[in-house]
């Protein structure tokens, strides 16, 4: 049996007469940019996230990058991230001309509120948590920390739509918060997307001109924006889908658990914690076997990922930081250990199955 | 929801109740059933980011204009605002361009950390080259002429210029696909040139795009890397750059439409030669300077108009869309301030702003439309 690590076709399939009525409609309609779809799109998921506005942008790097501008990161400044995210948290922060600035992670994979203290200086105006694999970063703790010192959180929640902690959303905890749309998420439209969600009325305005040139009217720029718009036919896409995330998210929940409670003891497995509701974009164990399992799946069909086998830390982008390999153990440790096994919506409970099982088909060096 | 200041619904419900109108993308779309098909195909191959269509895309526009390389990125204004980057522009930096554009022109310099140095235009509404040397600084990095309404600026002189002082050329063509100087297509003269997939452009797309064309290898390869993030692969990133691509739904439309494009052309310069013709007859109507050897695309149909503003209304109130593209030149506007220009500096760009106005000449439009928007011209003035 092969168990591919995601399969769009079979979303597609259970959706393709109303995805294409969509198009149909949007493309006949004439209007591309900025229209009602949009408009539609943006009140929903800022409902669904429980905050007052959602604007929607080009693409998830765009919505982490001027969420940042917006509340006035520049040169000068400093922001903190987590160096297990994907390039887009750490390129968001460095593109605004601040100061990057990272900081380890916990067991739950995301920034760890204990040594969050040690990062910050007199120069840090930002934190961007990340809610990795769909699971919430601790906010309770970093928003203190962030109170503490007067810095403003950005929310990297590109793999958290519908996750939530202690009852309130992903997207709902920062000043401002940037999802994705891109094909590999949760939620996801037929291209690039990306949305950022903000409770802060003034800040929602200055967004919406920002994505827009700057523009306040067809002749007016209070400022140079950038041209950074979810395209109508993909918002239209996207509250066609959201209607389903839920049941959708539900089911990565539901494989999930199954996998954590059937690979207990053989791998390290993610446990939701009291208050926790994690979406699993990504199902990640760990093992210090990690190659020779992926090496054992593989031949089994079963496709895995690692994300990400190169903290950005080390990556060569990162050279002039001043990192280096022992700067955060516990992330650099994940590195070498993680591995993402297939969960989607639309997995069957015999490709799961299959899973499971050649994962304890593999001899563990050493026992467990 | 509040605070929401997208002025553009309101601007589309005014539009939808003109008769003859700029906006032509319900007719143009009417019958998608083609582009509907092969979408259906995309969204079973799934090769949404960077797909096929968009290799096939970027193919077609290098054989069509003779580039060596294309680029598909996410908008006209990133692609403009890459080619700076690419080419080292940045923070200290100038960039001359003109202050008779749109506002991603400029946006572009400013997000690429340059600072914006206007210069005037000429008698054809583009950069005046006798103004660009006049604007150069120890400070000047590039030159970024705009092809505006679809007309190629001087670019032997504007190229000449750059090569003697050791300037970057960015072509702004976002108006300007198959517009010629001479033999040579607009974008085809600077280190790249940029163009917009803006729905309402003359090659267009669903949504946002754009594209731009090089024949430098290495800024080839440096731009696929911004707008990939960087990535040499899966999980390597050699710079922190952008995400900015080009969608492959969005190549599909443009793959459709490049068939198309010739037509397109050849109308609107069809239509815009009938109108040259029918308002030669009206003292109070001016057209820009037709420079020979130059093939104009049309992207907009501008005149100078006495009394525009009277005028505009006029022919809105008769349901013809006459629109201004733009009233307020871009170091006048608010977002100009900190760089410290005035209402006097650049008269020439200032005249045209006050009395300029854009007719319809899509490939839609019909000589019948034509002819009622001429015959109300005339009443007005007439009157």
């Amino acid at each position: 049996m092969r168990v591919r690590f995601v399969d769009l076709g079979r979303q597609y399939l259970e959706l393709r007469e109303e995805i294409l009525a969509e198009f149909d409609e949007v493309s006949s309609g004439g209007w591309f940019v900025l229209g009602p779809k949009l408009q539609r799109f943006e009140e929903e998921f800022a409902a669904f996230c429980g905050v007052r506005h959602a604007v929607g942008v080009a693409n998830g790097s765009d919505a982490l990058l001027l969420s940042l501008l917006a509340l006035g990161l520049g040169p000068g400044d400093e922001a903190i991230t987590a160096p297990n995210s994907f390039i887009a948290s750490a390129w968001a922060i460095a593109r605004t001309g601040a100061r990057l600035r990272f900081c380890d992670v916990g067991e739950d994979m995301n920034l760890d509120p204990d040594k969050l203290r040690d990062a910050i200086t007199d120069r840090t105006k930002a934190i961007m948590p990340v809610h990795l694999t769909g699971r919430v970063a601790r906010m309770e703790e970093i928003g203190a920390v962030a109170a503490e010192s007067g810095i403003s959180i950005v929310e990297d929640a590109a793999q958290a739509v519908g996750a939530s902690r202690n009852g309130i959303k992903a997207g709902a905890f920062g000043s401002a918060a940037g999802f994705s749309l891109h094909p590999l998420k949760n939620l996801f439209v037929h291209g690039d997307g990306g949305v950022i969600t903000t409770s802060d009325d003034s800040l929602a305005e200055e967004l919406r001109r920002y994505r827009n040139h700057g523009l306040k009217n067809r002749d007016e720029a209070a400022f140079w924006g950038i041209n950074s718009r979810l395209d109508e036919i993909h918002a239209a896409i996207g509250s066609l889908k959201l209607k389903r995330l839920e049941a959708w998210n539900a089911r990565h929940r539901e494989v999930a658990l199954r996998y954590s409670e059937e690979l207990a003891g053989i791998v390290e497995v993610p446990v939701d914690g009291p208050g926790e509701f994690s979406v699993y974009h990504r199902y990640m164990i760990r093992t210090p076997q990690r190659d020779e399992l992926a090496q054992h799946l593989e031949e089994r069909g079963v496709e895995t990922k690692v994300n990400y086998p190169i903290p950005l830390h080390l990556q060569e982008a990162a050279k002039d930081l001043g990192y280096g390999p022992g700067s955060f153990p516990v992330c650099e440790k994940l590195a070498d250990t993680i591995l993402s096994l297939p969960v989607h919506a639309h997995l069957t409970d015999e490709e799961a199955t299959h899973v499971i099982e050649s994962v304890k088909s593999f001899r563990f060096v050493g026992g467990v | 929801m509040n605070a929401n200041p997208n002025f553009l619904p309101d601007q589309y419900d005014r539009d939808r109740e003109l008769s003859i109108n700029h906006n032509y993308l319900v007719e143009q779309f009417a019958d998608s059933a083609e582009i509907l098909k092969k979408i259906a195909e995309l969204v079973e191959r799934c090769d949404y980011t960077l797909g096929r269509e968009v290799d096939k895309f970027e193919r077609r526009i290098c054989g069509l204009i003779g580039a060596r390389h294309c680029v598909g990125v996410g908008s006209g204004t990133d692609a403009l605002m890459l080619s700076l980057k690419a080419l080292g522009v940045g923070p200290g930096d100038e960039v001359i361009t003109t202050p008779y554009t749109f506002f991603a022109t400029v946006g572009a310099i400013v997000t690429a950390g340059a600072r914006p140095v206007f210069a005037d235009i000429g008698d054809d509404y583009n950069l005046d080259p006798d103004q660009i040397e006049a604007a150069i600084t120890e400070r000047t990095k590039a030159i970024l002429p705009v092809h505006w309404a679809g007309l190629p600026c001087d670019m032997e002189r504007i190229t000449e210029i750059a090569r003697h002082r050791g300037l970057k050329v960015v072509e702004d063509a976002c108006h300007a696909i198959l517009a010629r100087r001479h033999d040579t297509f607009a974008g085809r003269f600077g280190d790249t040139g940029c163009f917009s997939l803006h729905p309402l452009k003359n090659l267009n797309v669903w949504g946002d795009g754009g594209y731009l064309v090089t024949d430098s290898d290495e800024l080839h390869e440096k731009l696929a890397l911004m707008r990939n993030h960087g990535l040499l692969n899966r999980d390597q990133t050699a710079v922190f750059a952008y995400n900015s691509r080009l969608d492959t739904l969005q190549a599909i439309v443009a793959n459709h439409l490049l068939d198309k494009l010739p037509h397109i052309t050849d109308s609107r310069i069809a239509h815009a030669a009938w109108f040259d013709g029918a308002l030669a007859e009206v003292d109070e109507i001016a057209v820009p300077k037709r420079p020979v050897n130059t093939k104009q695309v049309y992207h907009l149909y501008v005149i100078r108009a006495e009394r525009r503003d009277e005028l505009q209304a006029f022919l809105q109130d008769r349901k013809i869309d006459a629109k201004v593209h733009y009233p307020i030149p871009m170091h006048l506007q608010p977002a100009a301030a900190e760089f410290g220009y005035e209402r006097g500096d650049f008269p020439k760009t200032e005249a045209v702003c006050d009395s300029v106005l854009s007719l319809p000449v899509h490939e839609f439009v019909t000589r019948e439309q034509q002819e009622y928007v001429v015959a109300r011209i005339k009443e007005f003035y007439a009157g």
